[in-house]
């Protein structure tokens, strides 16, 4: 097949397995987030790709072709690093030129193609300068382009826009899709920025403790996460997670935590075990009077991100719950009553984190 | 405590004997109880400041009154202030509840002090920790038995200096409301210094955005957000930033430099004269996709799980759009789009003063 294939791959540090067969498919013009929390081998993956770190069991495949063996000169890929790593006493012209110049390509191809890459990261006007003369993001999209110019049929990009201030990596969010399809590589993105992993991957792969977790489109990984440890990664704020023992109601099962009494569609075989409910705050509401299926709750304090409000609650029976509404909220001091919406509910199995809930199908989208 | 910086200035020598103004003419008053954060990027005077109300650093010009008291000659030890630093400053011999209950067991006893100790620490999720040592622990443990230090103490004023920095995001959501209601039961009055908006919006009663030393607008988030008094603060603030387009005013409305032909009629907005250049602004999430005069290409279309990014381009100009559903609209397709008069918000394109503002204040 095209573009990149992992099989089974497993890295070693000494004695330490720090990847345990890995499998990931990547088609050209796609991108794969890697996305996880430092500590799970995210680099290692990448590097491991490149060819920088021997793989101790498994396979790498390139355009059908396997390359496990190969020196990372001989795999044609592509990197560029959250450091930047470019050479200080190198123009951003020669800098970007350099692999073409290490693969002998001749000046003149060498001068159209720095130009291409360049006209399309918008760096034309400071080839000339050296890197202590350019602003991050100016490093960042140069180590971008030299990571490009190469066509490479695989790229590997480790949390570029790390480094970058808030509104260049929201500006390079945007941009980058498009880029990336149009460099038709076979991509992968490493990140540690939930939203970046849903703005960029076609697929997004969860590396936890050196196994894929779970891998899907961002949309899949957000509604329906493995586990609890998926879901606790996505989303800001975090979702809800309330111990509970389902019970018995004809066709669904039966949820009570902090006062709320939901419905809930999952295996039978969850009714009595010790499960954790999972609500995202973007689920709840808030109302400021009694209605079914709402519980009493105080609000402690109101920390309002963007145009929604984050709200921290105490439930009546002493939970902490955080719910995120738009719109107004009942005046300071006033009773509220806090309702959840039961077919976004996530039950897990509070012993293995497993999620027992079966997945979403794909929401409905609003024109 | 209310605290009062009236004419406050610093200005320090640069490398070549010049002078290099920090902070200029600052007047700020913060209210007993209440919660300010000084904002702005790094370089815009906010931690000058800061070390000015600490008693770090002399001030050039002005006053700083607490309580009551001028503090501005008094020592640090004597200002009655609890601060938590960025760089933590921990005692490294002493354990983390030992850094957190220093000197408290004097005034509030042993009990009382242990029992103030493990509140703040569970509230910010340190229990576990308390009885290790700073050389062991993780920036971010350190930086929140910093933050647990200062809110364990009973301070006329609790500055607060990038506090929760190094904890990662989602930790980081939860604990601002946490502190904020700690904050909030205790009625302390609190300064908050930051460079992230989205930590001065969750926290902050009022918003001070300062650059270049000088104090750029000081209000509630809502007014900020509503009556910018400039671009700066216009910009500055929302995320994704507001979109701002260039256009020269035309009877009774706007025309775009990037949609020349078609006229924008902006009924209820006080307009400058015909013929002024000024920048329109509109916030992405007031821009209403599939309906208006102007059009753009859908470049791209990102659900980031509680919203949708979508992205046109419009001749040479990007706009930004955000929806609070999925929106159904295919990279390459031509979309029209519009805004409502009331979230039109007007500047002068050479000095960025904001001329107008639309009616919307939700």
């Amino acid at each position: 097949m095209t573009g990149l294939s992992l099989r089974n791959l497993h890295v070693k540090f000494g004695r330490h397995e720090v990847l345990r067969g890995i499998d990931i498919d990547v088609a050209p013009g796609q991108t794969l987030v890697l996305f996880g929390p430092s500590g799970g081998g995210k680099t290692v993956l990448l590097r491991s790709v490149a060819g920088l770190e021997p793989a101790a069991r498994g396979q790498v495949a390139i355009d059908g072709a396997d390359v496990t063996s190969r020196g990372p000169e001989a795999r044609g890929v592509g990197m560029a690093f959250q450091n930047f790593a470019l050479y200080p006493h190198m123009s951003a012209r020669d800098n970007i030129a350099s692999p073409l110049q290490a693969r002998g390509v001749g000046p003149a191809d060498v001068t159209a193609r720095v130009g291409a890459v360049a006209d399309l990261l918008r760096i034309g006007h400071v080839l000339g300068h050296m890197p202590k003369e350019l602003s991050n993001g100016q490093k960042q999209r140069t180590a971008l382009a030299r990571a490009l110019v190469g066509q490479p049929k695989v790229l590997l990009l480790d949390d570029p826009l790390r480094n970058v201030d808030a509104k260049l990596r929201y500006e390079m969010r945007l941009e980058l899709p498009r880029l990336l399809r149009s460099a038709a590589a076979a991509t992968i993105y490493v990140s540690q920025d939930y939203r970046e992993a849903m703005a960029l991957g076609d697929q997004v792969a969860i590396l936890l403790d050196g196994r894929i977790a779970q891998s899907g489109t961002p949309e899949e990984i957000y509604d329906s996460p493995a586990s609890v440890n998926v879901a606790k990664l996505f989303g800001d704020p975090p979702i809800n997670l309330l111990p509970c023992r389902p019970t018995d109601a004809g066709n669904a099962l039966h949820v009570a935590v902090a006062g709320l009494q939901l419905s809930v569609r999952a295996e039978r075989a969850a009714i009595g075990r010790a499960c954790l409910l999972g609500l995202r705050p973007e689920t709840m509401s808030i109302h400021a009077d009694a209605r079914p299926n709402a519980a009493r709750a105080q609000i402690l304090a109101t920390t309002p991100l963007h145009e929604r409000l984050v709200v921290l609650l105490r439930a009546a029976t002493g939970e902490e719950i955080v719910a995120s509404v738009l719109g107004a909220l009942p005046p300071a001091g006033a009773p509220v009553w806090l309702s959840a919406d039961a077919t976004h509910a996530l039950l897990f199995d509070a012993e293995t984190g497993e999620r027992i809930t079966a997945p979403r199908a794909p929401r409905e989208i609003a024109a | 405590m209310s605290l009062a910086l009236a004419h406050l200035s610093k200005t320090y020598t640069g490398r070549h004997g010049t002078p290099v103004q920090a902070v200029q003419h600052l007047d700020l008053e913060v209210q007993d109880g209440e919660i300010v954060a000084l904002l702005g990027s790094s370089g815009c005077g906010k931690t000058s400041t800061l070390r000015m109300i600490a008693g770090f650093e002399r001030v050039t010009e002005g006053s700083i009154t607490l309580a009551g008291r001028r503090v501005d000659t008094l020592p640090p030890d004597k200002r009655r202030v609890a601060m938590a630093f960025e760089g933590y400053a921990l005692y490294p011999p002493l354990t983390v509840a030992e850094n957190i209950g220093f000197g408290l067991s004097r005034s509030l006893g042993r009990d009382a002090a242990a029992q103030r100790v493990q509140n703040v620490a569970d509230m910010l999720e340190i229990g576990p920790i308390l009885g290790r040592h700073p050389a062991g622990l993780s920036g971010g443990q350190q930086q929140r038995a910093s933050l647990a230090r200062a809110l364990a103490r009973d301070a006329d004023l609790h500055l607060l200096d990038e506090p929760m920095g190094q904890l990662e995001p989602q930790l980081r959501s939860v604990l601002r409301g946490r502190v904020k209601a700690a904050l909030k039961s205790r009625g302390l009055t609190s300064v908050l210094v930051t460079h992230d908006q989205t930590e001065a919006n969750a926290m902050a009663d009022r918003i001070a955005v300062m650059e270049g030393g000088v104090l750029q607008q000081y209000g509630a988030a809502a007014e900020l957000r509503d009556r910018p008094a400039n671009l700066y603060v216009a910009t500055f603030l929302g995320e994704p930033p507001m979109n701002a387009f260039s256009a020269t005013v035309q009877a009774g409305g706007l025309r775009l430099a990037d949609a020349p032909d078609t006229p924008l009629p902006l009924a209820g907005v006080p307009l400058p004269a015909a013929g002024d250049n000024v920048v329109l602004g509109v916030r992405p999430h007031r821009i209403r996709l599939g309906e208006g005069a102007l059009s753009g290409t859908v470049i791209s279309n990102q659900w980031l799980g509680d919203q949708a990014h979508v992205v046109l381009e419009m001749a040479d100009k990007i706009v930004v759009t955000v929806a609070h559903q999925r929106v159904a609209v295919r990279i390459g397709e031509r979309v029209p789009f519009g805004f409502a008069p009331a979230d039109a918000h007007i500047f002068d394109a050479a000095t960025g003063r904001a001329l107008a503002h639309g009616t919307r204040t939700a």
